[in-house]
């Protein structure tokens, strides 16, 4: 591994699809008959295509969606409002169960936020653990999304759920290496001020590289049944086109942002771990429609198992945590200004803005930035003009999760 | 942030705003940093100047509530009442992709201006705040709740708001 | 195989074999006598079968431990109802309530590694057509109504499996204004999963659980086994004093009016919700027995109208 490299990036040849005409979501309807030209669909909140509860009221002029009104909030927990009544020490296992198919990253984004206010550096071994875990959870984040999202354009009984069984099957092996690091299948509460509670143990990289081989081969499986596979072409190409700008404007970043082209991944623009000593492809597309969805998270797989077997290779020796350990619920102490701090996560850029309050012991104020509710909030501009049947197709796509979106 | 931006901020920023606040903050040309704090009445100007040089990824916008403390022996005037919000903007493109954020002190009745049609990104993000703290957004064109039912009495994230609130028949 | 209806009192079969008032031909007569001898044999010595493999050795067959044979004749006796619970309990139709965390390990338990399909649950995304409830995740006041819409569109009979903390009892969520501290509040619940979130293995013996549950339940085994019904894990709440669960005797005391109000307007009244063990009468009020006395009755008038 050496440091003094450009990082690169990769722009993917695509054929560029013209995204369609901006939609208007507020759109006024109240001059047809309520019963008579349109019709009202409620999709959600119990619906298995909406990947958790979430309810869009769509207005369909026969099968063509004319308005699309989103209703999250079925799952919201009050996480920011607990957080204020916790301490910090007690925070971190409640964010797992925000992004549950990624709590490795939403943990260590909240301690990052603890550390930049305390000015507190994470030892480089920390750090590096840090970064592997993250790109191991990268891998299994994205395989559900490849998985649920071929369950959802290939329905339960027809051969989507073939993709689905496998790409679990696949994820277990992920999951292993976490429970065998941790203790626990998900919500893991690996991540403290300071840097990582549990040390590798030993011979656990075997393991891991055994997986990640094991993963890398079915791999070519999985990009096949995306672009080899005309049924899923003709699903998807060029469905639910989304164009560069208005992805900026909501806000989009992540997977979804660099299918539409935008030319941004954290991880090697703003480095935070160890991501600076490392080389990274970032794959861009320039589609924006559901297959470039696909397809990008295909290769952000390939290219997270590459940085995974480098930072396998070359973990450094080390402490793993710079401060004492967190026992007790008052032993972690953050005094200082409002931070906003951002990571890559597997659905985009997520983010906590913290206040401590005086005494240094409990957030005053703690906003959390889900990538998914920036995701899903795309459906009001994406569903309009598309057909009902592509509805479902467009929500896979997006691969949001309501524990994020609702808090 | 280049220096020519910073210039164009603190150019904003010297313009007495149309209408001036009643209380308007000490020391309005201050240093161009994260988290500073801007005049209500500049807020949608900066998001449009700040837009215009690439800070074109809408982050996210914070709000929080600051109610009135009691006064004491070392504060025997406490501040009043007050609402701040943050909102945080990205540019992508620029080398270091940075992201800037800035805060706005609100009155308890005092509105926000809406950047609903600088970035569509803000439409859900600013319903969920007015439904959480409960800011009031000018000119947003949906101003809803979002997470909670619509029926809801209250604003959970204020500070004067049970966490353990009742909620019939459910809880 | 002649099935019968039996009295659930006792567990052995009391085969119909009562004469007709009409004088007996001598066909009759013999098939009387060897409904007699049927009679007595039942009476007399119950064995229950068993299961040979291809090399003789016997295994245990969930199906042959509903029957009863009749020694020294082919015959078979089962009642139609031990059959039917036999059939639901190793054919379960999940219908997935799945709303946060747990739902990722309900997803997992339903794929390839611990696969749900070897005890014959069948995942059906439509609540007409299940039979088993298995709320996974946290019960929002926002999603509540739709969770009981959904729990009463399924046919009876039905039943619940509560999976995770945040569905038990809300786990730390419990104390928070918009989440519901349990799912039996409002759904009567028959077996809970704790976890969070419980490993697929743990949904596994939960559902293995219910499959013994229906097996006793319906011929009042389960009663008088002397098992407690499916206590709630103990929960330290930290504001809220909790509303009991459905079926608590002492849950209508504890309702308060504006729960008992909101309730009524919610047109949970007089709405028949059987759960699996025990009958559940209504939502929010009190099950629907007879008052032993009167002064019970207007007692319970007057909580009524308090």
């Amino acid at each position: 591994m050496s440091t003094d490299h450009a990082s690169t990036h990769v722009v993917t040849p695509w054929t560029a699809l013209t995204p369609p005409p901006r939609v208007d979501p507020y759109v006024d309807l109240s001059e047809f008959e309520a019963d008579g030209d349109l019709m009202v669909l409620n999709l959600g909140p119990q619906h298995p295509s909406t990947h958790g509860v979430f309810r869009i009221k769509l207005v369909l002029d026969g099968e063509v969606i004319v308005k699309a009104v989103g209703y999250p909030g079925y799952l919201h927990r009050g996480v920011e409002k607990l957080c204020e009544k916790l301490t910090f020490a007690n925070i971190t296992p409640i964010l797992d169960k925000n992004d549950y198919l990624a709590p490795m990253t939403s943990e260590q984004c909240f301690n990052m936020a603890l550390e930049k206010i305390a000015g507190v550096e994470v030892p480089r071994r920390g750090r590096w653990i840090r970064t592997l875990l993250a790109e191991l959870q990268r891998i299994a984040s994205h395989l559900i999304a490849i998985g649920t999202f071929a369950m959802d354009i290939g329905g339960a009984i027809g051969g989507g759920t073939n993709l689905f069984m496998w790409t679990f099957r696949e994820r277990e092996l992920i999951l292993n290496a976490f429970e065998e690091l941790t203790g626990s299948r998900f919500h893991y509460n690996t991540s403290c001020f300071g840097g990582q509670r549990h040390d590798l143990p030993a011979g656990w990289d075997l393991g891991v590289i055994k997986a990640l081989d094991q993963i890398e081969r079915r791999m070519v499986e999985y990009a096949d049944f995306g672009t080899a596979n005309p049924i899923f072409v003709n699903r998807c190409r060029g469905i639910g086109v989304l164009g560069r700008d208005l992805a900026l404007e909501l806000g989009l970043s992540g997977p979804l942002g660099r299918a539409s082209g935008i030319d941004h991944d954290l991880r090697r623009d703003a480095p935070y771990h160890c991501y600076d000593e490392l080389q990274i492809n970032v794959p861009v597309l320039t589609a924006g429609d559901c297959e470039a969805r696909y397809d990008i998270r295909v290769q952000e797989v390939r290219e997270s198992i590459r940085l995974s077997r480098q930072l396998l290779a070359g973990v450094p020796e080390g402490p793993i945590c710079s401060e004492k350990p967190n026992i007790g619920p008052t032993s972690v102490r953050v005094k200082g200004a409002p931070a906003y701090v951002a990571i890559e996560g597997p659905r985009g850029e997520l983010g906590t803005f913290l206040i401590p309050t005086d005494k240094g012991t409990q957030p005053y104020r703690m906003k959390i930035r889900p990538p998914s509710l920036h995701a899903v909030a795309v459906v009001e501009h994406l569903l309009p003009g598309n057909n009902l049947s592509d509805a479902v197709a467009i929500l896979g796509s997006l691969d949001p999760i309501m524990g994020e979106v609702d808090r | 942030m280049s220096p020519e931006l910073e210039a164009e901020i603190a150019a904003l920023l010297a313009d007495p705003p149309a209408d001036p606040p009643a209380d308007p903050p000490a020391d309005p040309l201050q240093v161009i940093a994260e988290g500073m704090i801007v005049p209500a009445a500049h807020h949608h100007a900066l998001a449009t100047l700040l837009k215009a040089h690439g800070y074109g990824l809408y982050v996210t916008v914070a709000a929080s509530h600051w109610p009135q403390e009691k006064a004491s022996r070392k504060e025997p005037n406490p501040p009043p009442e007050r609402f701040e919000v943050a909102t945080v903007l990205r540019n992508p493109t620029a080398p270091g992709a940075p992201a800037f954020w800035w805060s706005v002190h609100l009155a308890p009745a005092e509105a926000i201006d809406s950047i609903v049609d600088l970035f569509a990104g803000a439409d859900w993000q600013e319903r969920e705040q007015w439904d959480l703290v409960g800011v009031v957004f000018a000119n947003h064109p949906n101003l809803k709740r979002l997470m909670l039912p619509e029926d809801w009495q209250g604003h959970p994230l204020r500070k004067d708001y049970a966490i353990d609130t009742p909620h019939a028949p459910w809880r | 195989m002649a099935v019968t209806q039996d009295d659930p009192q006792t567990d052995a079969v009391t085969p119909d074999a009562a004469p007709t008032d009409a004088a007996p031909t001598d066909a009759e007569a013999a098939s009387f006598a060897e409904a007699q001898a049927l009679a007595s044999a039942v009476l007399g010595g119950v064995a229950a079968p068993t299961a040979l493999d291809r090399d003789s050795r016997s295994y245990s067959n969930p199906l042959l431990d509903k029957v009863i044979s009749v020694p020294g004749l082919d015959v078979a006796v089962a009642t139609v109802e031990r059959l039917l619970d036999w059939a639901s309990s190793n054919s379960f139709f999940i219908f997935p309530m799945a709303t946060s965390c747990c739902g990722i390990e309900f997803m997992a338990a339903a794929a390839s590694r611990v696969d749900l399909d070897r005890m014959g649950a069948i995942i059906r995304p439509t609540p007409r057509q299940c039979d088993v409830m298995v709320v996974a995740g946290t019960i929002t006041v926002k999603m509540a109504p739709r969770v009981r819409k959904l729990w009463d569109q399924m046919p009876e009979p039905k039943w619940c499996v509560a999976m995770g903390s945040c569905a038990i009892s809300g786990d730390f969520y419990r104390d928070i204004y918009s989440v519901v501290p349990g799912v039996d509040t409002f759904i009567p619940v028959d077996v809970y999963v704790p976890g969070c979130p419980p490993n697929p293995e743990e949904l596994m013996k939960g559902l293995k659980r219910l499959q013994v549950k229906i097996g006793m339940q319906r011929d009042g085994t389960w009663q008088r086994s002397g098992m407690p019904a499916e206590a709630r894990p103990e929960t330290k709440s930290l504001k809220l004093g909790g509303l009991l669960r459905i079926g608590d005797p002492d849950r209508a005391a504890g309702l308060s009016d504006a729960q008992r109000d909101a309730s009524r307007s919610l047109g949970f009244d007089g709405a028949e919700h059987r759960g699996a063990d025990e009958d559940h009468g209504n939502l929010f009020d009190p099950p629907e027995s007879p008052p032993a006395s009167q002064a019970a009755a207007a007692e319970l008038e007057a909580t009524h109208e308090s």
